[in-house]
C-alpha cells in the first residue's frame, strides 16, 4: 500500500457526478483531480519523504507553502505519504497519470527518483525540496537552502548562551546527507566563531548522528540521547532531524537552564512542549521557497537547475528575556554577514 | 547449562572491570552512560515483560508494539486533557489492559490464530492514534524524583536513584513478576498451562480463567512502558511513536529465554550498547562512519546472543488453542 486513501472513491465518484450535470468548462478554479489535465486546470501534487505530511518539520512545511501557492493560482492541490522508499518513483507515477502539472518530491532522498520522473514526464515541472538538481531538465528545479548558514546562525547564538562551554548537536540521520551534515557542522562552526570572538576555549561541540531505519523516527531516542548529553554538563544542544530531534527538544525542555534549538521550522508553534527551552530554530523557508517555485510554474517563469531558498533563525518568544540584548544585537548583525557571506561559515559544501 | 553460566558470570564480571575502570578514568561520563544504558533498556526490559507473562501461558503476544503505541497515546492525551500526569499514567495503563484483554479475547474465546491475532493489535492500533492524533498538544510529564540519601551514592546514585517514577515502577515491578512467576503458585501454575494445559487442567487449573487473567496483566505492564515512553521519557506522542520497540523486545524476550530476569538483563545489555555507542559518537576520539558506528547495538547483541545462547526453548504450548475435549 503505497497510498493514503482519502476518501478518494467518494471523491471521484462526487466529481463523475459533478462533471455529468454540469457541462465541461475551462473553470479557472481548479477544484478536484478529475479536472486535471483539462486546460486552464492547475493541479498540484506532493510526494512526502517517508515520514507524515504533518511531521511538525519539514514535510508540513513544503506541503503548507505548496497548499497555499496552488490555492492563490485558484488551483487544486494534493499529498501523497511516503510509506517506504521503494515507493517514491510510484507515488510520482501516481500524479503524472492524473495529469498534474506541478509534482512536489520532498525530501533529499527522493532526488534521484525525481530526476529520473523529469526526464520520463517532460511536461509536468518537477520541484524537489531540498534535493541539488545536477540534471540538465528544463521541468526540474532544486530547491535548496544553505542550511550552513542557518545552522550557523543559531551556533553563533549558542556560543554565547553556554555557560559550561559544552555545546552539543544531535542529528536525526546520518552525516551522508548533506542538509543533516551542513547543519550541524555549521551549528560547530557557528558556536567556535562565538568562542573565538569571546575569547574562549570552548571545547569542540559534540555531535551525534543517527542512522538507520527510524533515523527520522524515533523520538525516544532523540530523548534519550539528550538526556545523556545533559547528564555530562552539556547546556545548549541543537536537535535536529525530524521527530528524532522534536523527542530530543521535548526531554531538554524539562532541564531547567538548559537551551535547545530547533531545526528546519519555527518550532515553538510546532512542538510546544520544547518551548520552556526553545530559544530559536535554525530555519529554511521551506513554505516560502516551495511557494515562489509554485507561483513561477503558473506564470511562466520556472526554470530548470537550482533555487536557493532563504534561511533564517527563528524568533526568542518568550525566551527572549534569557538572551542578553547585547548578543541579541550580535546575533542580528552576524546573520546579516552570515546571509551576505562575508562570514564564511567553512563548511564543505 | 554449566557453560551458559560461565559465560553469564564472565561477561558480568567484564562488565564490571571494565565500567570501574572507566570510573576511575571519568567519573562523569561513565555515570552517564550505565545510567542512559538504564533508560534506554527500561521499556525495552518492561515490553519484553508483557510477551513473558503471555508466552509463559501459552499465548503469543507480537501485538506489543501496538499496545505500547495505543497506551501511549492514550497517556498522553489523557494528561494533556486532565491536566495531570498521575491520570495519564493510570489511563495508559487502563489502555494498555484494554488491549490485552482484547488480545485475550480474540485468541482465547475466539480461538484466533494467535498471530494474526498480534497483529490486528498493532495494525488497530497504528490505523486509530494516526486517525485521532492531533499535533499541538502538551501534557504535564512525570518528574524525577532523587531518593533522598541513596541518590547521593557515587555512581549508583546516579544510575538507580535519580530517575522518574516509571523507572522505579518498572524495576520492582519486574523483580515482582520473577519472584511471582517462579516461586508462587500462580507461577506455577501459569507456566503448567503454558507448558501443558491439558494437566494443569486435570489438576484443577481453569487454563481459561489464567490465560485471561495473565495476557490482561500482560497488557498492563505494556500500559506502563506505554506511558514511560510518552509522559516520562519524551513528554511528547507522534505518529509511529515506538519505532519498533515492541519488536525489539520480543527478541529481547527470547534472548532472556523467557525470563523476567533474563529480559531485563538483555534488555540492559542492549541499552547499554546504545548507550556506548552514543558516547563513541560524543566523544569523537575513533573517527568511524556513523553508519557503522549506529549497527553495533544489532550486531553485538547477536554475537552475545550466539555465543551465551546454547538452547533455547520456548513454552511447549505456545501458540496453540486449548480444547477441553481434546486435552
Amino acid at each position: 500500500m503505497n497510498k493514503r486513501i482519502t476518501g478518494g472513491v467518494a471523491a471521484l465518484a462526487l466529481a463523475a457526478l459533478g462533471f455529468a450535470m454540469t457541462p465541461a468548462s475551462a473553470a479557472v478554479k481548479t477544484i478536484d483531480e478529475s479536472a486535471c489535465g483539462s486546460a486552464g486546470a492547475f493541479c498540484v501534487g506532493l510526494v512526502t519523504d517517508v515520514g507524515k505530511v504533518d511531521d511538525k518539520s519539514f514535510n508540513q512545511s513544503s506541503w503548507e507553502g505548496a497548499k497555499a501557492a496552488a490555492a492563490k493560482a485558484g488551483g487544486f492541490s494534493k499529498y501523497i505519504e511516503t510509506l517506504d522508499p521503494k515507493d517514491y518513483a510510484s507515488n510520482i507515477d501516481l500524479f503524472a497519470a492524473k495529469k498534474y502539472n506541478v509534482i512536489v518530491t520532498v525530501g533529499f532522498l527522493m532526488a534521484d527518483a525525481t530526476a529520473a520522473a523529469a526526464v520520463k514526464y517532460p511536461a509536468i515541472k518537477f520541484i524537489g525540496v531540498d534535493q541539488f538538481n545536477g540534471s540538465p531538465a528544463a521541468n526540474y528545479s532544486g530547491l535548496i537552502f544553505n542550511e550552513d548558514k542557518s545552522g550557523f546562525i543559531v551556533g553563533y547564538l549558542a556560543g554565547y548562551l553556554t555557560k559550561s562551554g559544552k555545546t552539543a548537536a544531535i542529528a536525526g540521520g546520518p552525516d551522508t546527507i548533506p542538509p543533516v551534515r551542513k547543519f550541524i557542522e555549521g551549528f560547530a562552526n557557528g558556536v567556535a566563531y562565538a568562542a573565538k570572538e569571546q575569547k574562549k576555549k570552548f571545547a569542540k561541540t559534540s555531535t551525534v548522528y543517527y542512522s538507520g531505519a527510524n533515523a527520522f523516527n524515533d523520538p525516544a531516542w532523540g530523548a534519550t540521547t539528550a538526556k545523556q548529553y545533559l547528564s555530562q554538563g552539556y547546556d545548549v544542544i541543537f536537535a535536529a532531524g525530524g521527530k528524532t530531534g522534536n523527542g530530543g527538544l521535548a526531554a531538554i525542555a524539562k532541564k531547567k537552564g538548559a537551551f535547545c534549538i530547533g531545526v528546519d521550522t519555527d518550532q515553538w508553534g510546532t512542538v510546544p512542549e520544547a518551548q520552556p527551552c526553545l530559544v530559536t530554530s535554525a530555519m529554511k523557508n521551506l513554505a516560502a521557497g516551495t511557494a515562489s517555485l509554485v507561483a513561477q510554474a503558473k506564470d511562466g517563469s520556472f526554470k530548470g537547475g537550482n533555487f536557493v531558498g532563504t534561511v533564517a533563525a527563528a524568533p526568542y518568544h518568550a525566551l527572549a528575556s534569557k538572551v542578553p540584548a547585547a548578543v541579541q544585537k550580535k546575533v542580528t548583525a552576524v546573520t546579516a554577514k552570515v546571509v551576505a557571506g562575508t562570514i564564511p561559515t567553512g563548511v564543505k559544501q | 547449562m554449566k557453560k551458559l553460566l560461565s559465560f553469564k558470570w564472565l561477561l558480568t564480571l567484564l562488565l564490571v572491570v571494565i565500567t570501574g575502570y572507566f570510573y576511575s578514568k571519568d567519573g562523569v561520563i561513565t555515570s552517564s552512560v550505565v545510567s542512559t544504558a538504564l533508560i534506554f533498556g527500561l521499556p525495552l526490559a518492561l515490553a519484553a515483560m508483557v510477551g513473558i507473562m503471555c508466552e509463559r501461558t501459552g499465548i503469543v503476544n507480537i501485538g506489543i508494539e501496538g499496545t505500547l503505541l495505543f497506551s501511549a497515546f492514550v497517556g498522553f492525551f489523557t494528561a494533556s486533557a486532565t491536566d495531570s500526569d498521575f491520570y495519564g499514567v493510570v489511563a495508559a495503563v487502563i489502555a494498555g489492559t484494554a488491549s490485552g484483554v482484547l488480545l485475550a479475547f480474540m485468541s482465547i474465546s475466539w480461538k484466533m490464530d494467535q498471530i494474526i491475532a498480534g497483529t490486528i493489535i498493532n495494525i488497530l492500533a497504528t490505523g486509530l492514534t494516526s486517525f485521532l492524533y492531533k499535533q499541538g498538544h502538551t501534557a504535564p510529564t512525570t518528574s524525577e524524583i532523587d531518593i533522598p540519601w541513596l541518590s547521593k551514592i557515587p555512581f549508583f546514585g546516579q544510575v538507580l536513584f535519580m530517575h522518574g517514577p516509571i523507572v522505579y515502577i518498572g524495576l520492582v515491578l519486574i523483580f515482582v513478576l520473577y519472584v511471582a512467576l517462579f516461586h508462587t503458585s500462580w507461577g506455577l501454575r501459569s507456566r503448567a498451562v503454558g507448558e501443558h494445559p491439558g494437566s494443569a487442567d486435570t489438576a484443577g487449573v481453569s487454563v481459561f480463567k489464567l490465560r485471561y487473567l495473565n495476557v490482561s496483566i500482560a497488557g498492563a505492564v505494556g500500559g506502563l512502558a506505554g506511558a514511560y515512553l510518552s509522559l516520562e521519557l519524551v513528554g511528547s506522542w507522534d505518529r509511529g511513536f515506538t519505532a519498533g520497540k515492541g519488536f525489539t523486545a520480543l527478541a529481547l524476550m527470547i534472548f532472556g529465554r523467557w525470563n523476567p530476569m533474563g529480559a531485563l538483563a538483555a534488555a540492559m545489555f542492549f541499552g547499554l550498547t546504545q548507550a556506548v555507542t552514543n558516547q563513541l559518537m560524543f566523544s569523537q576520539i575513533v573517527k568511524i562512519p556513523d553508519q557503522f558506528v549506529n549497527m553495533l547495538p544489532y550486531i553485538l547483541t547477536i554475537v552475545v546472543l550466539a555465543i551465551s545462547a546454547g538452547k533455547v526453548r520456548p513454552p511447549a504450548a505456545e501458540g496453540q488453542q486449548y480444547e477441553k475435549e481434546q486435552a
